[in-house]
């Protein structure tokens, strides 16, 4: 959907005439843009020429344009041929050809201002705004009415070049010419339209743009401006559509496609970008960030250097290199880039709130909020350097000072739809709980704050002093958390939009955002544990650590945390190594930055864990945590493997190759190449199912039967042939059968944790066979390893309450809690085991949680709480609870007992 | 149509009604509301019409519906065998029930005709209907073998029963428009759906019986379970079980108890519909071993007098600050309590 038109009353009504006035006028005029130069006589042939190449230019055919305009000879069709030519050859990036053109049909600038104003657009795109400008103003002194693209160029050179009221007058200039209703072509009108938008006009520059495709819907320049604007106000939606509709015209438009790669498939559209033309300035640039973004360092760095080989001026890609410099500490880099910025574009706002964003994007947050502050000192209108502000020092727990610059950004930028989402979250935080324990300040809803957090909180406080003790270090508090109920808030929280993909949880350092346990099916215990570890890694390298070994410090610590947590993906191991799919230690990062698929991140993060397990197993603690403080400093990764453990990266790598050689011989298990790997939601955390032996219960298949029965046979260590034939003759009902295969398949892969499981399978079959006890069992073997589970430790916790073991009733009452707090049946036998135990806190703990969760029968969720309260000498919440019971069942006599002896309770403390 | 129409009811009125039925002891001035008003000298009966089904597989889940429905009002709700007409389907028999016959519109007709001979006046019918149903608006169909019965077919049947209280309670699949036809002062009808385009088959009347069953439903421990009760029992688990599925809710049910033909979706305190199924039990009352000593009948005539205390309380909430209304209210459960104990403690 485009922006909604708002727009000023008098430009509202100026916009309503020129649709009338412009038709009549575009009837007679054979080009767009540039049909202002006099009309003397006609050229049929010239006229019929310079109408196909127009057509070439605009269908993509550059060649075929160029070979077309150079055969126009008439003397009268010189300027628009020229200007055709040149277009022709800036697309194709020969831009030396273009200037050639230029200069031979420019007497006096004044007197071809068109032409004039091209080889301006010329320079600007090749670092020469200097040039640009003089020649720009030249045309604009020259001309009583100057163009309204002269206008505007001179306007956008002079911004560049730092001079801010002069390009608003010509800004203003153009605006006025549209007011004054002389701009009728829709070149023009667009760039009016660019004016509104550098004005900060969004709402006049939306509406002109689309004013600009109503007069002529071939227009690929204001079709992709358009694009711009929408795609930098994060509408990523509109601005696809926008490039769709140019390259449905034109499919070989390079700035559709550059465009369109910044929105999707970056890869494919920008090499087709530079298919079209390879000395794109914005293409180059645009590549050469997805390079660095992807860890390939030195193709990003080609690609940027190319384009400032071509534009010298390029603020964007003089940014990257910039900010780049300041994440490795290379300040004397960072001030020679900055001088060569302040050469053309003093103290530029503009390349300050870039490498701001460009920081903290790579989660440089307290870096980032320095360089959008001096952004914003330069230039306090730069509503972009605002939001790059309220959005990292949200990040780094500063909510009210960021939801300030947020809401500023907001007020004079309203379409940006980053900083919308994230102002709307502030509302959403508003109606959340806000929790403290000594080391944490946690935002969650009012229905977590009930059910979660008695859970949450001890968890919280007993995972900090195993860290802290364990690390050595203490991370500077409060550490925030928010617990988000809707995954979109979530993701705006984290990301700034609301489509994040498979992340469950996310750490700034001091800030960490989770999705709500309500949402999820897996243990969320577990994932509170993974991000504070990473709050201890990230503050213990001031947000450096590369993200690889952070989500592997973290991954491995699951394993430490406690028994059941962690990942078991022994046959994604195997099946890696026989793929050959490890990546080199050195190249990690690029698991997760070029990830395509969520199987891809899941894998990137089980290597990671590996190569800490490495470390930890081969190398102990101590170096692991050695190479964590390396990572405080800048260095290379090479220099700091090498401090820590004696030896070059390739060394390291080997080493780690032959261990996982050895663990790969240690699994000992046969994987076919036909099996399917399994397949989980976020990355890691939660049940990953096995959908082959979830096909297998389903049909009972003779030939899947003999076909497995086959694989068996041939590969006796072959673990899913054993588990899927298992699971077809339970089906059948020949138990005994499939106990022998299943049980085999349990001995090859004793803590595989996919679903199902052979012990999974085993419980039910033993349960199908009226064998409750060996059924138990085998839930009790499939709970050493598999964590996601909430039935079974309910069913375990149930029996083991009526054994009357109530060690073992806590166990797996907490095990069922990691899983599922939201369901009322675990605090039922919560509360149960915790009357038995005669602790009382505990049972009103369950008692006020099932009141939250229980909405059946509030009258009995009341007293029982009511009676909870009683016992644990609350006599005052007990009489409020059960009066509120009694208001409903006056003549509940359990409920009126409770009252009578609450009140005594009342008055004997009153008397003490 | 309505003989026993006494005008509109004053609210505060009507739950002083509501309080002595709940304390099982008829008032003797009941001349301005005479719905309800069962005592141990009232029969109770039942009709189950359960229709033709689209599928094996829903026609066993009407089927069983049909037999816990029975089952639970023979047993746990005190209702004679006899009293229970279930017509089912095409009057093919189910395990353990005695078909009163098909549920053809004409069988319906019969056997209501053949009820209205023996019922007697002050007794309950209670009207359960199990099935399909199909309708646009003013012309809902209950999906029956043969020729479907019209909400106002059914109405007419129902013209008879002037001397009794009647519970409709309708679970089909757009079953409002069928619903609205029955619509009657004195009579609660409780439609699965509110509109004709939730025609998707309904989850309620599983949780209907499910509320039935072990009293389940009974909200305010009183162990009796008003049609209210069960209405929002019913109501409450469909709601909670779309919830759960992350669906929307292609069923809402509604009821009226007013005649007006305006179905609430929340029935009860501060709502239009409600303050007759509260007192609408399903029961059978049974006679009770009262206490007869002077000082026991004294005890009882004082806790039904602070019960009503406490109802027009309750039903003037809005009209008292929050803390007054909890002292005032703390204040009379006390006595309550207090004297039930006492109650309770003599022979």
């Amino acid at each position: 959907m485009h922006y909604p038109e708002q727009k000023f009353p008098t430009l509202m009504s100026t916009i309503s005439l020129l649709v009338v006035l412009a038709v009549p006028v575009a009837s007679f005029t054979s080009s767009p843009a540039w049909a202002q130069e006099p009309v003397t006589e006609f050229d049929t042939s010239a006229q019929a020429s310079l109408d196909r190449g127009n057509e070439l230019l605009l269908r993509g055919s550059y060649l075929a344009a160029i070979e077309v305009f150079s055969r126009i000879s008439d003397d009268f069709y010189q300027a628009q041929a020229a200007l055709g030519l040149s277009q022709a050859h800036m697309e194709t990036g020969q831009y030396g050809q273009a200037e050639a053109v230029l200069l031979r049909a420019i007497d006096d600038p004044a007197d071809s201002p068109a032409l004039a104003t091209r080889l301006a657009e010329l320079y600007m795109k090749t670092g020469r705004s200097q040039q640009a400008m003089l020649m720009l103003a030249e045309v604009i002194d020259g001309q009583l009415n100057p163009p309204v693209r002269t206008l505007v160029q001179y306007g956008l050179v002079l911004a560049l070049r730092g001079d801010r009221s002069a390009a608003d007058t010509q800004f203003n200039a153009a605006l006025e010419r549209y007011d004054g209703g002389l701009v009728f072509e829709s070149a023009d009108v667009a760039m009016v339209a660019v004016a509104a938008r550098e004005l900060n006009e969004f709402h006049d520059a939306n509406a002109l743009f689309s004013e600009a495709i109503r007069l002529d819907g071939n227009n690929l320049e204001a079709l992709v401006l358009w694009g711009d604007l929408f795609q930098e106000k994060f509408n990523d939606g509109d601005a696809q559509t926008n490039y769709n509709e140019a390259l449905e015209i034109n499919r070989r438009y390079a700035p559709a496609l550059v465009g369109l790669a910044r929105v999707e498939s970056p890869e494919r559209n920008l090499s087709r970008a530079l298919d079209a033309n390879s000395r794109n300035v914005a293409a180059l640039q645009t590549f050469g960030e997805l390079m660095l973004r992807n860890g390939r360092e030195e193709e990003g760095l080609g690609f940027l250097e190319q384009a400032l080989d071509i534009n010298p001026e390029s603020v964007s890609a003089l940014a990257t290199l910039a900010a780049r410099a300041a994440m490795n500490d290379d300040m004397a880099e960072f001030d020679r880039l900055l001088q060569q910025v302040n050469a053309f574009s003093p103290e530029s706002a503009g390349f300050y709130a870039s490498v701001g964003e460009f920081l903290g994007n790579n989660y440089r947050f307290t870096e980032a909020v320095e360089y959008a502050r001096r952004a914003i000192d330069r230039d306090p209108r730069n509503w972009h350097a605002h939001t790059v502000l309220g959005g990292n020092l949200v990040r780094l727990g500063e909510e009210d000072e960021g939801k300030i610059h947020l809401e500023q950004a907001f007020d004079n930028d309203p379409f940006n739809v980053l900083t919308s989402n994230m102002l709307q979250v502030f509302d959403v935080l508003e109606e959340y709980a806000t929790l403290e324990t000594e080391h944490f300040r946690v935002n969650m809803s009012q229905r977590d704050a009930q059910v979660l957090w008695p859970y949450m909180a001890p968890l919280l406080e007993s995972s900090w002093d195993r860290l802290v003790d364990k690390y050595g270090f203490e991370p500077e508090v409060p550490v925030v958390i928010q617990v988000f109920e809707r995954s979109e808030d979530f993701a705006v929280r984290s990301v700034g939009l609301p489509d994040i993909g498979p992340l469950v949880g996310i750490c700034f350092g001091k800030v960490v955002t989770l999705i709500s346990p309500d949402t999820l099916s897996a243990n969320w215990q577990e994932i509170v544990w993974h991000e504070l570890v990473h709050v201890f890694t990230l503050q213990m390298t001031h947000n450096r650590m590369p993200r690889w070994l952070s989500e592997g410090i973290s991954t491995w610590e699951e394993r430490q945390g406690r028994p059941e947590w962690g990942r078991r993906q022994g046959l994604d191991l195997i099946r890696a190594v026989q793929q050959d799919q490890l990546l080199p230690v050195g190249n990690l990062n690029n698991g997760f930055t070029g990830a395509n698929s969520d199987a891809d991140l899941s894998f990137a993060y089980f290597q990671s864990y590996l190569v800490v397990e490495y470390i930890a197993e081969q190398y102990g603690f101590d170096d692991l945590l050695a190479l964590i403080h390396e990572y405080a400093e800048i260095r290379e990764e090479s220099e700091m493997f090498h401090n820590v453990f004696g030896i070059d990266m390739e060394t390291f790598d080997a080493g780690f190759r032959d261990w996982i050689d050895q663990r790969v011989a240690d699994i000992n298990v046969y994987v076919h190449a036909e099996d399917s790997p399994d397949e989980g939601d976020g990355h890691g955390h939660g049940v990953r199912e096995n959908s082959s032996a979830i096909l297998a219960e389903l049909y009972n298949s003779e030939s899947l039967k003999q076909y497995m029965r086959g694989r068996v046979q041939r590969e006796p260590r072959d673990f899913q042939a054993h588990l899927q034939l298992g699971i077809v003759l339970f089906r059948e009902e020949a138990f005994d059968e499939a106990i022998t295969h299943l049980r085999t398949a349990h001995e090859l892969l004793p803590d595989y944790t996919g679903y199902p499981s052979p012990a999974l399978v085993l419980a039910q079959v033993y349960e199908a066979m009226g064998n409750e006890d060996a059924q138990r069992e085998q839930l009790a073997v499939m709970l050493e390893n598999q964590q996601h589970d909430f039935n079974a430790p309910m069913t375990l916790a149930r029996h083991a309450l009526d054994s009357d073991d109530l060690e073992q009733a806590a166990y797996y009452i907490d095990r069922a809690l990691a899983v599922n707090p939201y369901r009322p049946e675990v605090h039922r036998v919560g509360a149960e085991l915790a009357a038995r135990q005669g602790d009382t806190a505990r049972t009103v703990q369950e008692f006020e949680v099932l009141l939250t969760l229980d909405q059946n029968d509030p009258v009995a969720a009341r007293t029982d709480l009511a009676q909870a309260y009683l016992a644990n000498r609350q006599p005052d919440d007990a009489r409020m609870t059960v009066l509120r019971a009694l208001e409903t069942a006056p003549t509940y006599e359990r409920a009126q007992q409770i009252l009578l002896h609450a009140v005594d309770q009342v008055g004997n403390q009153e008397d003490n | 149509m309505i003989a026993r129409m006494p005008g509109l009811v004053p609210l505060l009125w009507l739950f002083t009604q509501s309080l002595a039925l709940q304390v099982h002891a008829q008032s003797s001035d009941n001349e301005g509301m005479p719905w309800f008003q069962q005592n141990a000298d009232s029969e109770k009966y039942a009709v189950i019409l359960t229709g033709a089904a689209a599928s094996d597989e829903i026609a066993g889940r009407f089927q069983r519906w049909t037999t816990e429905l029975h089952h639970t009002l023979r047993d746990d709700y005190g209702y004679d065998s006899d009293n229970i007409r279930v017509l089912h389907d095409d009057g093919q028999g189910i395990d353990g029930l005695t078909l009163a016959g098909s549920s053809r519109v004409d069988d319906i007709a019969d056997a209501l005709a053949r009820l209205q001979g023996e019922i007697s006046s002050g007794d309950q019918l209670s009207l359960f209907m199990i099935g399909h149903g199909s309708g646009r608006f003013g012309d809902a169909k209950f999906n029956n073998v043969g020729p479907d019965m019209t909400g106002t077919d059914l109405a007419a049947m129902l013209e008879g029963f002037t001397e009794q209280d009647l519970v409709v309670v309708n679970t089909t699949s757009a079953s409002f428009e069928f619903s609205r036809e029955l619509s009657a002062m004195g009579r609660v009808v409780v439609s699965a759906t509110r509109s004709p385009s939730e025609r998707y088959d309904p989850m309620f009347a599983g949780y209907f019986i499910e509320g039935l069953k072990g009293q389940t439903a009974d909200l305010d421990r009183n162990d009796r379970v008003s049609v209210l009760e069960l209405f929002n029992y019913a109501a409450g688990r469909v709601a909670g079980w779309y919830d759960e599925q992350g669906r929307l809710a292609t069923e809402n049910a509604v009821l009226d108890d007013t005649g007006d033909g305006l179905f609430s979706r929340e029935p009860g305190l501060n709502a239009e519909d409600g303050l007759l199924a509260e007192i609408a039990y399903l029961d059978v009352i049974v006679p009770e071993q009262a206490k007869t000593s002077p000082q026991a009948r004294e005890l009882l005539a004082d806790m039904q007098s602070i019960e009503r205390e406490i109802f027009i309380l309750r039903n003037q909430k809005q009209n008292y600050l929050e803390d007054d209304y909890w002292r005032r209210l703390e204040a009379l459960l006390i006595d309550l309590a207090t004297r039930t104990r006492t109650y309770n403690a003599l022979p």
